[in-house]
Formats: structure tokens, sequence, C-alpha cells
């Protein structure tokens, strides 16, 4: 066994677990496991169901954010 | 019971608020909420559209409503009611149909819930109105308080223990090569790899995961005090420094695996410490979120509404039924009962009439009264309260522990005597890098290693004994402090009694139906009604539900109501007096009387029951030298009588909340270490105060959670083992440090003469660790009496 073959095995696997860390710490990070009683819970909520709400949501806030531009576009007046 | 039809299918209902939450559901669509119950029972739901303008008000808004550049509102709220996660589905859902809500998500662990609306499109009270109308509650927090430093800490611990955890047990896993290299023979150039691989990933652990050691470490140099975080951060630095130097000369062993050993456990027992405090915050949130924002005053005969921070000293107060006092005053017109509960832990009401002082922090429970503001807001009892719960928290005092102690002691030796090591192989052998390594071979070698598990490991057995036993210490370092305490507080009611009156004594004059009474009683909520009901539930097996009518509450007096023409008749001593009954009302106990058609039927007699076994555990208690005092805000009358029958010899009697602290700390500044058992809000101050807060399991959040150790079982013989468990426990603890401190009286010296070579270094340590833990299991063998 040559040294390269001990050095390959050991960046590699380190490497793959440091992936695994690191989007455990994007995690903790964007705040999914604030919640630990839902964290648990978390399989029992993720149906098609909650992926129609989920979009419901983002089309809601698109929604929004359209009605704001459009607003901000009546009341633009240019400069004279 | 409601009985309904729809599509061949039966469907019972308690009463028409969950019909109506039902067809709600059902309508938009959720109904499968109640697959996703399973077994969870539901509280039946009531339904109130009060005070719901209270959250449109200005003062409110300016309090609780944030609005970002976008135009969009945002709130905390914490949502009463949520039992299960098909609760926290129900509500989320809800309000994500509501129009208007563009974020809504609940915490499920806090009850905590964040809501982002557009204030174009919905106003406040309408999605208060639709949490209410699916059963829930809501009220609002302030979560710049407390909260949002308590959850970043949290946060940032937590990912410096994954990187902790991560480079541990990575490095683990190369250090068995390492190990197993050393003993069947290695070649340099793999040694080589493994240590370049260890120290890539001690690096990260040692300077992200172990930065708040460095940082501890600093301010305690800086206030010139040797603490646990020097010896931590100097033991693990100076480690991965002799490992980097052995790496680069590639002599000797390296130490990588120590030092994210010493740092990733230490953190997590910091971890620990944070998270209890964290959960402190979230019940204090919820004491404060209940208090109304605004009061009704009466000014020239006009009634408004006025922000509480608006009220002057002399302005007059409406009170209605059911609401919360939050300023202190005088009663001027009106009289009816006052749940003082919160302040001083009694559960019977207070009738109060004319000129009476009115506390904030009570509840009016029955009718509506006037009253004069004695006090401002912010110099009331409520709010000094809520304040002093607030610093108690971050400011608890801790004796100092043994281990710190010995371990700030120990490093400062140690450091002193590596140094003299590396000066005198220096001066005598001239060879400055032997010097070197043997000096911090001796620093390695005396490393924390034994000492930092003496205590862990005694007091992980301690408390997962205790725990078996129903008792939860919430922090190891508890046992030790409790082991100290030589003077024990109890407070009353709810403590050494069960809190709640029950039937001693019952005389039936005639038979009646017992579900007629049942009825009547179901309908109040005073204590002696509850006490009643549970007594009538358990002595009939087959009680119906009955619906009453013309149901009237009688200001401190009890109940009036109907029932197919008969008058029903429930309560007091003057009641019945008032309705031309003549009866005998000598007893020393709380009385209850009940009439069918203005005729004495049946008479009980209520009274706060002593729990079981109380007199034995404290007189046990006293017999291993500890003092106790009991106390109480109730009079000195019962007090005294309670104190007697259980055989305690000193009682405070009348004590509001920040007496009782006050109390506690008078005790403390006389020297002595003060362990307080109670269970209410009236005790969270003192419990907060006292070194060693017990809360009774099924006491109000607030006192669970500024305690330290709770009590699942309620027994009064639980304090006396956690007592043996603690001294026990804190028994062991000076052993393993009696023992590790030994081992490095043999081994320092060893390592300064220059004789410690890693295989000897390895074989003390394990065989120490080894002793350590074997001593610790022994706390298993304890012994309680009551069950020989």
């Amino acid at each position: 066994m040559s040294e390269n073959i001990v050095i390959l095995m050991i960046g590699v696997s380190t490497f793959l677990g440091a992936l695994g860390l690191i989007a455990l710490l994007w995690g903790v990070k964007t705040g999914q496991f604030d919640d630990q009683s839902k964290f648990i819970d978390a399989a029992r909520y993720d149906g098609e169901d909650e992926l129609k709400d989920a979009a419901m949501m983002e089309n809601k806030k698109k929604a929004r954010q359209k009605k704001r531009e459009e607003e901000k576009q009546k009341n633009y007046m240019p400069p004279d | 019971m409601i009985k309904e039809k729809e599509n061949d299918k039966e469907l019972n209902f308690c009463c028409k608020g969950c019909q109506g939450v039902y067809h709600l559901l059902n309508s938009e669509g959720l109904g499968t909420f109640y697959d996703k119950l399973g077994d969870t029972k539901l509280q039946p739901a009531s339904q109130s559209s009060e005070d719901l303008e209270k959250f449109d008000l200005e003062g409110f808004k300016n309090k609780y409503i944030k609005t970002d550049e976008d135009g969009l509102s945002e709130i905390h709220l914490i949502i009463e009611g949520i039992h299960c996660s098909a609760c926290v589905w129900l509500n989320e859902k809800v309000l994500h149909k509501t129009d208007g809500v563009i974020e809504a998500s609940i915490n499920y662990t806090n009850n905590k819930a964040k809501v982002v609306w557009d204030p174009e499109e919905v106003k406040l009270s309408k999605i208060i109105e639709t949490i209410r109308s699916i059963g829930y509650n809501a009220y609002p927090y302030d979560p710049s308080l407390q909260e949002e430093r308590a959850t970043k800490t949290r946060k940032d611990y937590y990912s410096r223990i994954l990187v902790a955890v991560f480079g541990t047990m990575n490095i683990m896993w190369i250090a068995i090569a390492h190990y197993a290299g050393y003993f069947t023979g290695m070649q340099q150039s793999f040694k080589d790899i493994l240590n370049v691989a260890e120290f890539i990933l001690a690096t990260p652990v040692l300077f992200y995961s172990g930065w708040i050691f460095f940082r501890g470490a600093y301010y305690g140099f800086k206030n010139r005090i040797v603490n646990m975080d020097t010896l931590v951060a100097s033991g693990a630095l100076s480690a991965y420094i002799y490992s980097i130097y052995a790496m680069v000369t590639q002599r000797g062993e390296v130490y990588f695996d120590s030092v994210v050993m010493i740092i990733t456990f230490v953190l997590v027992g910091k971890y620990l410490e944070v998270l209890s405090k964290k959960h402190a915050v979230d019940t204090l949130d919820s004491l404060m979120g209940s208090t109304p924002t605004e009061v009704t005053t009466l000014k020239d005969g006009i009634k408004s509404l006025v922000s509480i921070e608006n009220i002057q000293i002399g302005d007059i107060i409406e009170l209605k039924p059911g609401e919360k006092v939050v300023i202190d005053g005088t009663l001027t017109s009106g009289q009816g009962s006052f749940d003082e509960s919160s302040l001083t832990g009694e559960n019977e009401p207070l009738y109060k009439q004319n000129a009476d002082a009115i506390l904030s922090g009570s509840i009016c429970l029955d009718s509506v009264v006037h009253y004069e503001a004695s006090k401002d807001v912010s110099s009331s009892l409520l709010t000094s309260i809520v304040n002093l719960l607030e610093e108690s928290i971050t400011k608890k005092p801790h004796i100092e522990q043994l281990a710190n102690t010995i371990s700030g002691y120990f490093s400062n030796i140690i450091l002193l005597i590596a140094l003299l090591t590396l000066a005198g192989w220096y001066f005598w052998n001239g060879s400055f890098e032997t010097a070197l390594i043997v000096g911090i071979s001796v620093i390695v070698i005396a490393c924390p290693c034994a000492l930092g598990l003496a205590t862990p490991m005694a007091t992980l057995v301690g408390i997962s004994i205790a725990a078996k036993r129903g008792i939860l210490f919430k922090e190891a370092t508890f046992l030790e402090t409790m082991a100290k305490s030589k003077l024990l507080a109890l407070d009353k009611t709810g403590t050494i009694t069960e809190g709640k009156p029950s039937v001693v004594k019952a005389e039936l004059f005639e038979d009646f139906d017992a579900s007629l009474l049942l009825a009547l009683v179901n309908t109040s909520n005073h204590p002696i009604s509850k006490g009643l009901a549970s007594y009538l539930k358990e002595e009939n097996d087959l009680l119906q539900h009955i619906v009453l009518e013309n149901i009237k509450s009688i200001e401190a007096k009890g109940i009036k109501a109907s029932y197919e023409g008969k008058k029903l008749l429930g309560g007091n001593v003057d009641l019945l007096k008032n309705e031309g009954i003549e009866i005998d009302a000598n007893s020393e106990n709380s009385l209850f009387f009940f009439a069918l058609d203005n005729k004495l039927v049946a008479r009980f007699e209520l009274t706060d029951t002593i729990r079981e076994g109380a007199k034995e555990a404290i007189g046990q208690i006293e017999a291993l030298g500890i003092k106790v005092v009991m106390l109480t805000g109730d009079h000195e009358q019962s007090a005294n009588k309670v104190a007697k029958e259980v055989g305690i010899k000193e009682v405070h009697a009348k004590l509001l909340p920040q007496e009782k602290s006050a109390l506690i700390n008078k005790f403390q500044s006389s020297g002595e270490v003060v362990v307080m058992v109670g269970d209410g809000i009236n005790d969270a101050i003192a419990l907060a105060q006292s070194n060693i807060a017990i809360a009774m399991g099924q006491g109000a959040d607030v006192a669970i959670s500024v305690s330290d150790v709770v009590l699942l079982d309620e027994k009064p013989q639980s304090i006396l083992e956690a007592y043996k468990i603690s001294r026990r426990t804190f028994r062991a603890v000076k052993e393993n440090l009696g023992f590790s401190l030994l081992y490095n009286v043999i081994a320092v010296p060893l390592a300064v003469a220059g004789f410690v070579n890693p295989l000897i270094a390895a074989l003390s340590m394990s065989l120490s660790s080894l002793v350590v833990v074997g001593n610790s299991m022994r706390i298993k063998m304890i012994k309680f009496k009551d069950n020989q």
C-alpha cells in the first residue's frame, strides 16, 4: 500500500464528511433546527398537501410583490 | 352531547364550540386534522370575541408590531392551547389560507409564532379572531427582550458543537490507526500522513469551537481569575503546540485527539446550561404577554381606553370579570372576589370591598369594580416581579464549585511546575529542545483528563439515578451545591399540602342525583367547586351530562341554577342564609352546602390536605442535620396549623413574593446555602434567588423553568432522596478528585524527571480514567430506607 492511497482515502472520506457538516451548519444557520419537536414530526407533514400549501404561499408573496411594483409604476412621475 | 347526521355518519360533539370548529375545518378542506390527531384528546373549544379591538389600538401597535420597508407588518405571538403537532399544522394552515397573511410559522417546542401580513389587506384583530375561531388563543410578546439573544447564543453553540463533534469523531478513527501502528510498528511516512490529517481536523475544533474558552480565559485573565476556561484553553493549546512540534520534527507522539476531546466534552456541558436558560426565557415571555396593554379608565363619567404607561396615580380604573389587574390600587366602588393565587399561592379567592387594596397580578373573578390607582405601572407589583425574575435568570447565585476551585489552583501549580522544569532542564542539560519537550510533557500528562472526568462522571451517574426516581436535576453542578446545603425552605400550599381543597367529610341528608350537583359545580372555576367535582367523579360511576338553566353565580357566595323546574342552590353559609335556610356552619374547614328547592340535601367539608409522608420526610431531612423552615403567603393561623402537623418549627407567614425572596437573601448573607421548594408563580422569585430551587412537577410553568430540580411525583419523600443522592454523589466527586490528584502527584514528578514516554502516558491515563469511572458507578449502590 503506497502513501498516496492512504492520503486519498483519508482525504475523500473527510471531504465527504465535511460536506455533511457544511449542510448541517447551513441548516442551523437558516433556522431549520430551531424547533426540535416539529423537526421530529416533520415526516408526517411532508406530503402533497404541504407542497401545494407552500406553492400557494409562494404565489401570495409574488402577487404582493407584483402589486407593489405596479403601484410604484403608477406613482412614478418623470422628473421635470 | 350534541348529535348530528352527516352522510350516514353520526357525529357527536361535546359543545357548540367544537361543532363550529368541525364545520369550519371541513369547509376549508382541512378535515384531515382529525386524522392527524391520533390519540390526542382535545379540550372543548371556547370562543370569545372580547377585547379583539385591543389588537388594533395604537399603544399595542407601537409595542409589539414591527413594520418593514415593504409595508409588511410582523408580530410575534404565543399561541395558547397547542398540545400536539396537529394543532401546529392546523394553525399554520388556517393562517396560510387567510388573505393578506404572507408568512406564518409556529414553533412547536415553545408555541411561539411569527406572523407576517399585509396591513392593507387584513387587520391583526382579524388574524387573532381566526386563531380564536378554531379554538386556540394568541397573545403577543416582545422577542427583543430576551429571546433574540437566547436563540442566537443557542445557534452559535450548536454550530460550534457540530464542528467539534465532527472533528473528534474523525480524529478518533485516525487515532485508532495511530495506536495500532504504535504497537505493531509503522513507517514514519504513514505516521506523517496521519499526523497531518489529525492536525487539519483539530485546527478548526480548537480555534472555532474552543473560541469560547479562549474568550473566557481572556476575561478571566483581565479580572485576574484563573477559571476552568483558563485550564481548558491552556491545556488544549499547549497540547496542540506540542503536537505540531512533534509532527514537524517527527519525534514523539501527537496529542491532537486529546485536544479535541477536551474541547468537545466541556463545550457540550456548557451548551446544556444555555439550553435551560432559553427555556426560562420562553415562560417569562408568556407571563408578560398575557398582561393587558390598555385599561379602561373613568374620567368625569366618560370611559376610555388608556395605555397602561399613561396611567397616573389617582386615576379611576374599571375592571371587568376575568380581567387581570396590572396596576396596584384601592377599591372605590363595587365588590367582588379576586384570585390572588399568583401572588400568595392560595387558591381561595379573596372577597374585596370598599377601600381594600387591589394588587396587580391578581384576577378579578366575578364582578365589575372601580378602583383608584395608587401606583403607576412601573412600580406596580406585577412589573416589579417580572423585572426581578428577568434579572434573576441572568444572575443566579451559584456557589463556587469544588472542581472549579481545585482546577484553578491546579492549573496555576502545573503551569508553574512546567516553567520550572523548562528552566531546570535548560540549565542542567543545555539543550533547549529537550527542555521544551519535557516541559510540555508535564502539561500534557497533567492535562485535565482525569481531573476533568472526576466530576462529570460521578454527577452523570447521580443524575441518572435521580431521574429514575422522578427527580430531574437540570444541571450536574446542582448536585454539588445541594450537597453543601444546610437549610431547606418549604412553601406551604402545593408543596407541603396538595394545593387544592379536597372533600374530607360528606354528609348526605337526602338522596339526590349526583349528576345535578356535578353540573352545578362545573359551572364555576372556584377551587372549592373543582375539588367537589373531582370528589363526585371519584365517588359515582355513572354521571350524566346535564345542561342547567338560569345559571347565576353570586359573588363570593355560590351558584344558583334551575333544572326542570327544580331550584338548585350550591355555596357557602351566607348563600343559604340569604335564601332563608338555617344551617349549622361550625367547622374549621371550608364548607359547601347543596340545596334542592330550598331544602338542604348535602353538606361537604373541604380542606387542603397535607401530602402523604410529609411528616416522615421532614423528620428524616432534619435528622440529616438540615434546618427546615416554612415560607408561605397564607395567614399565620393556618400556616402554624400545618407546620405543627408536619413538625416544622420555624414559620414565616403572610409573605409577598418579593418578601420571600428577601428572606432567602437574608439566609444567604448569613452564610447559608439555601434549597427552596415551591410550586407557584408566587414562589418564582424566591426560587430564582435560592441556591437550589426545587419545583413540583405540576406547578406553574414559571416556577418550573426557574428551578434547578423538578420533582415529577411531587412526593415530599423525593426531597429527602434528592438530598441523599446529592450527598452521595458529592462524596464520590471528592474521592475522584482525590484520586486524580494522587495520580498527578505521582505522574507529574516522573514527567518532570523526563521519564514519561507515550506508552506510560497512554497506560496511566486510561487506567486513571477507569478508576474514576468505576468509583462513580458505586453511587448506584445507594440505599433508600423506604424500600428496604
